[in-house]
């Protein structure tokens, strides 16, 4: 899991002074809002590949026909029970085989990495009182014993493991 | 019974250090209440009116003597209150209608002790609360009902493992139950469930799940509909996978109380169900290891062979049993079930007495329990979900001496399916949900109908208490169904008649109907009685209390049940 600090990420919202553009110029970089990829969408260079912001009401399988110009999907977590995006992760991995970065924002928490790890994220930006500490020994808790169920990472469960 | 793997044993240690962690962090102040709430829920952890509630599950209802031990060493042991006004109380565990025992007095500060001494004896309140799929449940009577088509117990148990920390599903819009059975009668009120579960066998022999969509309780009262006739065995996870991620994705989230399945079911139907089965398709179709979780037959057979007979249970000729004591014949009559193997019979112990809270287990009386299991049962004991404890493997042969022996701890009462079997929630005395109190007006109708042969002559009636509308006390599918509620600070208690859980003599699962404006606490019992002595002067010969309201309808027993009200009540009705 990667720890990403906001401030010093690379990828910018594209924001004008009157608050975000509604049709932002290609660059690279560019942290969108699905509003702003539906704008832009059909003129975007080829060769320029951007992050889309994409809340966790609609549906994530409209991202398919344009998940190779995808490098980066940030799903959203309003509040931290609220866990829609963990299905939106496991339909980008395992159905639309995305292989780009998964990133959570939003109100993410330390004993959420499991899951988040589990449904196919790899990046969290995590809410400002959290500890990277304390979330590196969430994660860690399990991995001697593993789970039952199959995830993103291990897709067997254990009954298919522990007969191979 | 299921016996745990290395693996198994691990994994519930494992959460039971991950609880340790996360109640070590809330307590030095690094873990903000609100979070660790949602947490230690999961884990099976409330906070009620006194103190923090532990609610422990029992898988499909399936309890070994070593594990009634030490649960009833929790209750000696860590269920006590030391000091303040509660000082003394505890003690005890209560036992509800999915197969659950709860705590109700164990300090907060403890409760990663008590996780672990429950990973001692494979046991833990993982999922038994907060909104995931919760403890799978099934028929008290499984794997030993004549009428039973497919045991169960090893597809519960295959549930309970996929169900258990799935990282999608942690985070449902709100609390999500399943429940299985296998048999010609459904004695798990399947209907009742978000998923309901029916073991049937198609005209080949194979083994498949009719399976029910979108039931439940609380403030809206739906049974479950059928979403697919027959999923085969091997693809039921696949299937639930994809009805849970559909909830998961649509369920409502603005409004708690719109929040559950039955909403989403109701609002789309069709629609629902198509989502689901292409979602079931795209899954098979699509999903890198999609076809991961087709249970294979050697995982099956794996877990199957948990579940063989006890050494030494094999069928034996039918004894001709003296039943010449009155007292003997009607326990026979009422608290003894047949079996699926010849010779043997389940044996109901009561819990409900009078003066003791129905499901209500002391300590004491949970040592008690398991060495007649040990004696008569080989060792195993059932939780049913209308909070008795079943011995499961009983020899008919030695039922004169375990109706003695049941006598004499208080287990014998006859009165299994009788109006005194009620099933109720623990109510305003200890819930903090509660609107009212339970246990006093449970106490009440266990103190007025003490008389066997009245109670016998009144036949099976099923009355469900609950003491507020999140309907623990399952009052939507009683018979006569009684509901808690708060009316400007006072409690007071609608009335309901004619609901069912889905059993044979309850007919299809359907809510009661409510007759009337709500009841004072002190008219509540009477209402029951004038409902009681109506249904007595309209009957006919050899009808039940169920078939007599659906016959007569409301109105004879409301016009009694008016009758009775005094002062405030008359005024606002």
């Amino acid at each position: 899991m990667k720890f990403i600090n906001a401030n010093t990420c690379p990828w910018k919202h594209a924001v004008g002074e009157d608050g975000p553009k509604p049709d932002p110029d290609p660059a690279p970089y560019r942290l969108l809002s699905l509003e702003q990829w539906h704008a832009v969408k059909d003129h975007w260079p080829a060769g320029i590949q951007v992050a889309i912001e994409f809340p966790n009401d609609a549906d994530i399988q409209e991202l398919a026909p344009d998940l190779h110009r995808i490098a980066m999907v940030v799903l959203d977590f309003p509040k931290w029970t609220d866990g829609r995006a963990y299905s939106q992760a496991h339909i980008l991995r395992s159905r639309l085989k995305f292989k780009g970065a998964i990133r959570a924002r939003g109100d993410v928490l330390v004993d959420m990495m499991q899951l988040l790890a589990r449904t196919g994220f790899d990046e969290v930006v995590m809410r400002g009182d959290q500890s990277q500490a304390f979330a590196q020994k969430a994660l860690d808790l399990f991995a001697p014993v593993g789970f039952y169920q199959g995830d993103v990472g291990e897709t067997r469960p254990w009954f298919q493991r522990s007969a191979a | 019974m299921y016996q745990y793997t290395d693996f198994d044993r691990r994994f519930v240690h494992a959460r039971a250090a991950q609880y340790r962690d996360q109640l070590e962090r809330h307590l030095a102040g690094t873990l903000g209440t609100d979070e660790f709430r949602a947490l230690r829920l999961q884990n099976g952890w409330y906070i009620q009116r006194h103190a923090p509630m532990l609610r422990v599950a029992v898988p499909y209802g399936e309890l070994s003597t070593r594990q009634l031990r030490q649960l009833a060493r929790i209750a000696r042991e860590y269920d006590v209150v030391q000091d303040g006004p509660f000082k003394g109380q505890g003690g005890y565990g209560h036992f509800t209608t999915r197969q659950n025992l709860q705590y109700n007095w164990i300090p907060l500060d403890k409760s990663a002790e008590v996780m672990e001494l429950l990973a001692e004896v494979d046991m833990h309140g993982i999922q038994t609360s907060g909104n995931c799929i919760r403890n799978i449940t099934s028929d008290a009577l499984v794997g030993i009902a004549p009428d039973e088509i497919v045991d169960a117990r090893p597809y519960c148990e295959i549930l309970r493992q996929w169900s258990t920390l799935h990282p999608e599903f942690a985070h449902l819009p709100r609390k999500f139950k399943i429940a299985v059975s296998g048999a010609a009668e459904d004695r798990a009120a399947i209907g009742w469930h978000d998923i309901g579960l029916q073991l049937k066998k198609d005209a080949a022999g194979e083994v498949g799940f009719q399976v029910f969509v979108g039931g439940g309780m609380g403030r809206t009262p739906i049974p479950g509909v059928e979403i697919n006739a027959f999923v085969p065995w091997q693809q039921i996870l696949v299937y639930i996978e994809a009805i849970v991620r559909c909830y998961n994705l649509a369920g409502r989230r603005d409004n708690l109380y719109k929040a559950r399945i039955k909403i989403l079911v109701k609002a789309e139907g069709q629609k629902f169900f198509d989502a689901v089965n292409e979602e079931y398709r795209r899954i098979l179709a699509d999903d890198n290891g999609g076809h991961e979780h087709i249970i294979p037959k050697a995982e099956l057979d794996r877990v199957a062979a948990c579940f063989v007979d006890p050494a030494g249970v094999a069928p034996v000729a039918e004894p001709v049993l003296d039943s010449s004591d009155p007292a003997f014949a009607r326990w026979l009559q009422r608290n003894v079930d047949g079996h699926r193997v010849a010779g043997y019979r389940a044996v109901t112990l009561s819990l409900k007495r009078v003066g003791i809270a129905p499901g209500d287990t002391s300590a004491d009386v949970m040592d008690t329990a398991a060495a007649l299991a040990d004696q008569f049962s080989h060792g195993e004991l059932r939780v049913s979900h209308r909070q008795n404890l079943v011995l499961p493997w009983v020899k008919a042969s030695d039922l004169p001496e375990l109706f003695q022996a049941a006598r004499a701890a208080g287990f014998a009462t006859p009165n299994a399916r009788l109006l005194t079997d009620q099933i109720a929630c623990p109510g305003g005395d200890f819930c903090a949900l509660a609107n009212a109190r339970s246990l006093p007006l449970a106490a009440e109708i266990a103190e007025r109908y003490q008389d066997q042969d009245e109670l016998e002559d009144l036949g099976d009636i099923d009355l469900h208490i609950s003491g507020c509308i999140n309907s623990c006390g399952h009052h939507h599918s009683g018979h006569i169904g009684i509901l808690g509620v708060d009316k400007d600070g006072a409690e007071w208690y609608q009335l309901t008649l004619g609901g069912s859980d889905g059993t044979v003599l309850s007919g299809k699962t359907v809510a009661g109907k409510v007759i009337g404006p709500s009841f004072a606490a002190d008219e509540i019992a009477d209402a029951i009685d004038a409902v009681i002595e109506t249904f007595k002067r309209e009957r006919q010969a050899g009808e039940r209390f169920v078939d007599a309201v659906r016959r007569l309808g409301l109105d004879p027993f409301k016009t009694a049940a008016n009758a009775v009200r005094v002062s405030t009540a008359k005024a606002q009705a």
